[in-house]
């Protein structure tokens, strides 16, 4: 199929999205990746700049991993969109950290409705897997209304739709930083007695869950299956603690089984997500679903690294439809074969000079 | 021959011991109390010559190629640097560490030679039959950068030119260097070398720091403005301090400089001030302003130094990054690449297949700080006033400008950097290779270590 318009584009991708993970191999990846790419380059007009100054064109680029990256950085300044600016319904955005312009990443209805196939997809199989009708979803973030271009709140938003119960217990606080409404949130706790509740949020806001729950501890323990999903520890923000004291820590005053905590990694910039493990399954590297590929890339040469080497991760997303599908972020990561081991972030805290001291 | 046939060096500091040896606040102020004893026994009864004499020698077997102390400086993969790199930073910083040059910087900074040996007069302070002399601390605590050498191999110096004790803290993995010159000056004048130590530890230590600032009565540092506000909120009273903080340089070449042959010569020089010491210095440019209005433009002009990097990567490759300020430049680049798809104001020339130098050219004036590792940016001026406009953000933030300018004008654009804050001005090419009287970030050099003492007659 000739993909020409953005309806069709969308489609395709979701069928894609729906298909049997077993189903899906590199030739099948590789078709859609390279029809998305002849789309972008025409209509995503700095993105199509940038493809024809690589010489990397529709037609020459014969595999998904030639596709040309854009590094994430460049959302700040560019609009990297195949959007009129009239069609742009939406976008998401995050600021990163202090300082810095924003990253967005504009929407349509159409892109949207991928973004949020994409996210419930990948979403159910790792954090919902027994679609237990029971579960109870307690975010620990803002609501859209107060949080209207997070993706990370939309994410939440949309796979806890159906709940007829609150959903949000976070607030925006003066300054611009989210906090939690903690009396809300324990007699909703309190209030889902007998049901799994999964408990959703970014890192930093556990911590700072962890720091109330330390002075006032839960007075019931939560029921058996429930789970947490947190997502960002990257950011910088969140203090410095292991991933494993972390969890520790969450299991410990949440009494959740260490095994039902979950990893998120997502990002503004991108329509999917990956996973560190399935809830009450064995941990493992991250790995994203049959739709995005990440490869782990040596900064030096541009090659795929081998296996146990660090590197920058760089991801094809296919449900990033209305934007770019290759990216090159900021992270670096380790390669496990096909998955992946966050290790920290590429950015310059400050710029450098005398300043460059070693710890 | 002070090291064995293995090139191991003798222990004589505590970053010698072996990795796991582990610093504990007993062996700081063990080692502060014996250099302490070991300059009243030592040093104070030297004469100014013999000190002089011991780093001017000093100096000499660093740069002798046969010598030990160098052939171990040079091995591959004891610092972040290629050897050649390493060889050219060294043979630069020694060759300007003479008995000559150590003299004269004491004049500069006492108005006499021997204000250290005994009270001595200037003509001008002879009519009015005065004499002075000046004492150093007992003991400096140095806090050194990991950057590079230059820096901390200069507070020693100078640290044992008003014959102080010195207790020298490098950040974790760069001791070597300065260990180096420890054990040089120990194999010359081992009472000189027994005034000084060298330690290295991750700073923000507070217990092993806290012990060093108890015993110090003066300490350096040189790092981020944070790091320098934090040491200085943890000084006990009393101590003097130091600081020398973020700084960052740029070049800027005026129009007279920029006919074809002399564009050529400038380029050259303009990538030498990039690659010295894989340009990670204060120093070293963030960016050239290129003057507007020659037949060079400001383009062609950065065309010209990507080649002359890309010549001189050859004879003096940039050292290994780590994974991580690698992936800096791969993304400085990315941005730099998607700008210059999209517009007609940037142009980007980089190596291939690796990050080892990049050249960008910007029709957007304003200052941008690089990230370094010879990346370096080149941006159009009209003249010297709309490029000091468009560096506005680091006002008060700038070490060095190198210009490229014909002679008559050198004057007054050194005028015009000086009023606007700028605390060094060098001929394009010599950024990083400042002279030993050098003032750094426009502080004297020994005088601030020092107390008077003025005798009447």
């Amino acid at each position: 199929m000739q993909i020409t318009d953005s309806i069709d584009v969308a489609e395709a991708v979701k069928a894609f999205i729906r298909l049997p993970a077993e189903a899906v191999d590199d030739s099948k990846f590789n078709a859609l990746a390279l029809q998305l790419f002849a789309v972008q380059f025409e209509r995503n007009i700095v993105y199509g700049n940038l493809c024809k100054s690589r010489h990397a064109l529709p037609g020459i680029v014969e595999h998904w991993t030639e596709i040309p990256t854009v590094p994430t950085t460049t959302f700040k300044d560019f609009e990297l969109s195949t959007l009129n600016t009239e069609n742009r319904m939406t976008h998401f955005q995050s600021s990163g950290t202090t300082n810095q312009k924003a990253c967005r990443h504009y929407h349509d209805s159409t892109s949207l409705s991928v973004y949020e196939t994409s996210l419930a997809a990948g979403f159910t199989v790792h954090l919902t897997p027994e679609t237990a009708p029971s579960v109870r979803f307690i975010s620990l973030t803002p609501a859209p209304d107060s949080a209207p271009h997070s993706s990370l709140v939309h994410m939440i938003a949309t796979v806890s739709r159906n709940q007829n119960e609150r959903v949000f217990f976070g607030q925006l606080g003066a300054d611009g930083n989210w906090t939690i409404d903690l009396t809300s949130f324990r007699s909703a706790l309190a209030g889902s007695m007998g049901y799994s509740v999964c408990i959703l949020g970014t890192a930093f806001l556990f911590v700072h869950l962890i720091d109330a729950l330390t002075k006032l501890p839960l007075q019931h323990p939560l029921s058996v299956g429930s789970c947490v999903m947190e997502t960002g520890g990257y950011k910088g923000k969140t203090r410095e603690l292991s991933k494993a004291d972390f969890h520790e820590l969450i299991s410990r005053h949440l009494g959740i089984r260490p095994n039902h905590i979950v990893t998120e990694y997502g990002m503004t910039e991108l329509s999917s997500q990956a996973y560190d493990r399935v809830t009450g399954r064995e941990q493992c590297y991250f790995k994203f679903p049959h739709w995005a590929r990440a490869r782990v890339l040596s900064p030096e040469t541009g090659l795929e690294v081998a296996n146990g080497e660090p590197g920058i991760i760089t991801i094809v997303d296919l449900a990033n439809i209305a934007s770019v599908l290759a990216l090159q972020t900021e992270d670096l990561g380790i390669r496990h074969a096909d998955r992946f081991e966050l290790i920290g972030r590429s950015q310059l805290a400050e710029p450098r000079g005398c300043s460059l001291m070693s710890p | 021959m002070f090291f064995d046939v293995a090139m191991t060096l003798p222990n004589y500091f505590l970053a010698d011991l072996p990795p796991e040896a582990i610093l504990t606040p007993q062996l700081i102020s063990d080692a502060c109390q014996s250099i302490r004893k070991n300059r009243e026994r030592f040093i104070s009864e030297l004469q100014q010559e013999r000190i002089v004499r011991c780093l001017a020698q000093a100096a000499k077997n660093w740069l002798d190629h046969d010598h030990p102390i160098r052939r171990l400086a040079l091995e591959p993969g004891r610092t972040q640097f290629s050897p050649e790199t390493l060889a050219t930073g060294l043979d630069h910083y020694f060759s300007r560490v003479t008995e000559e040059s150590l003299f004269n910087l004491l004049t500069q900074e006492f108005g006499h030679e021997n204000r250290l040996d005994s009270p001595v007069s200037t003509p001008e302070e002879n009519v009015h039959r005065r004499s002075a002399m000046v004492t150093g601390p007992f003991l400096i605590a140095h806090i050194t950068a990991g950057n590079i050498p230059c820096p901390t191999f200069s507070s020693m110096i100078h640290g044992l030119l008003v014959r102080s004790a010195q207790f020298v803290k490098c950040a974790s993995g760069n001791s070597f260097l300065p260990r180096l010159l420890a054990h040089s000056i120990y194999e010359i004048e081992p009472k000189l070398g027994a005034c000084i130590e060298v330690a290295e530890w991750a700073g923000g230590s507070e217990q092993l720091e806290g012990q060093l600032f108890h015993e110090a009565d003066f300490v350096t540092a040189t790092g981020a403005d944070v790091t320098l506000k934090n040491i200085r909120s943890r000084l006990p009273s009393g101590k003097g301090f130091l600081g020398f903080g973020h700084r960052v340089s740029f070049g800027y070449i005026t129009k007279d400089f920029l006919s074809r042959a002399q564009a050529r010569l400038a380029a050259k020089q303009a990538a030498i001030d990039v690659i010295a010491w894989d340009q990670s210095g204060c120093l070293s440019p963030h960016a050239f302003y290129i003057e507007e209005g020659a037949a060079m433009t400001p383009e062609m002009f950065a065309a010209m130094l990507a080649e002359e990097l890309a010549q001189l990567e050859s004879q003096q490759p940039r050292g290994n990054l780590t994974v991580a300020e690698s992936a800096i430049v791969t993304a400085a680049r990315g941005f730099f690449e998607v700008r210059a798809a999209n517009s007609g104001g940037t142009k980007i020339w980089a190596s291939e297949e690796s990050t080892a130098w990049t050249v960008v050219f910007d029709d957007d004036t304003v200052f941008q700080h690089s990230c370094l590792s010879r990346f370096i940016l080149v941006k159009p001026a009209k003249d010297l006033e709309s490029a000091l406009r468009a560096a506005e953000m680091v006002r008060g933030k700038v070490s060095t400008v190198a210009i490229a300018a014909s002679v008559v004008a050198v004057t007054p654009l050194a005028q015009q950097l000086a009023r606007w804050g700028v605390t060094r001005v060098c001929p394009i090419g010599q950024m990083q290779n400042p002279p030993l009287a050098w003032r750094h970030d426009g502080r004297p050099v020994l005088a601030d270590y020092v107390t008077w003492t003025d005798v009447e007659q």
